[in-house]
């Protein structure tokens, strides 16, 4: 029985690949920015500039939630889904 | 016989391979997804060292300087000349005092507010030099003029009387 996941997993082979590196490249950007704040963060406070300090603070939180809210999309690992994909074929061999 | 029966039969598996059955490849491998986690470690520790300067900056102010010190007599220093002294408070900060004209004197921190060199006072040129990246400071208020420092040296006011030098924190507001 083909349900409409595995159709589309076939229709879109690279699918995975494209989520990955998305989701890689949407990190190294909020890392990017991140730096940036610090950076920012260190000269401004040593100025007595602390609104800067914590402006950036709370940029870098979200920021930081962000990239953690990304992990949740991490493609499953290859290997449990070709195991996955065997059982199906094994289950399908069955029925 | 025996012994070369002995030398052929092949090998036993260590124990430790045994007991932890994990290949090197599955070891040293970082995937994609571990590099994604690594980034989101990342990202945490970064607002993690942004949310310390706040907090550094909130519970440790930084303190104004106490008191008047003294630095030398007046006749030490000659007009467009430079002295070097340090003030010790909970840390000991190197200052410069320059001679600029007659009754004309500035104090300001030696340490570049680029990478903490010490400057000096070019009396050739009338300004601040920091010889590490070629910075120039004004001898006159301490600003930038020119070159990678972001901020003007901090600055001390200098008090002269009976002929010794003294200084203390600045009374009146910075202009920014």
């Amino acid at each position: 029985m083909s349900n409409f996941r595995r159709s589309q997993n076939e229709a879109h082979p690279n699918k995975t690949n494209t989520l990955m590196t998305a989701i890689i490249v949407l990190l190294i950007l909020f890392v990017g920015i991140q730096i940036w704040f610090l950076f920012g963060a260190l000269n401004n406070a040593l100025q007595d500039n602390i609104y800067f300090a914590l402006t950036t603070f709370i940029g870098s939180f979200l920021l930081a939630l962000a990239s953690f809210w990304l992990l949740r999309y991490l493609p499953d690992p290859l290997k449990k889904s070709q195991k996955k994909g065997n059982n199906q074929k094994e289950t399908n061999k069955k029925e | 016989m025996a012994e070369k029966e002995l030398h052929h039969r092949p090998e036993k598996i260590p124990s430790w391979k045994s007991d932890f059955p994990i290949e090197e490849e599955q070891a040293t491998h970082v995937g994609r997804r571990e590099f994604a986690k690594f980034l989101g470690l990342l990202s945490g520790t970064l607002a993690l060292g942004n949310g310390v300067i706040v907090i550094k900056a909130l519970a440790f102010p930084a303190k104004p300087l106490e008191g008047e010190h003294f630095v030398c007599n007046a006749d030490e220093v000659a007009v467009g000349k430079m002295f070097q002294f340090e003030i010790e408070g909970s840390k000991i900060i190197p200052y410069i005092l320059i001679h600029l004209e007659e009754n004309e004197w500035r104090a300001f921190e030696q340490k570049c507010t680029h990478l903490t060199c010490a400057v000096r006072y070019r009396e050739d040129l009338g300004k601040i030099e920091c010889p590490c990246h070629h910075g120039f400071f004004s001898a006159d208020t301490g600003e930038v003029l020119q070159g990678p420092p972001p901020r003007p040296l901090p600055r001390l006011e200098v008090v002269v009387r009976d002929g010794k030098v003294y200084v203390r924190e600045e009374q009146q507001e910075q202009t920014v």
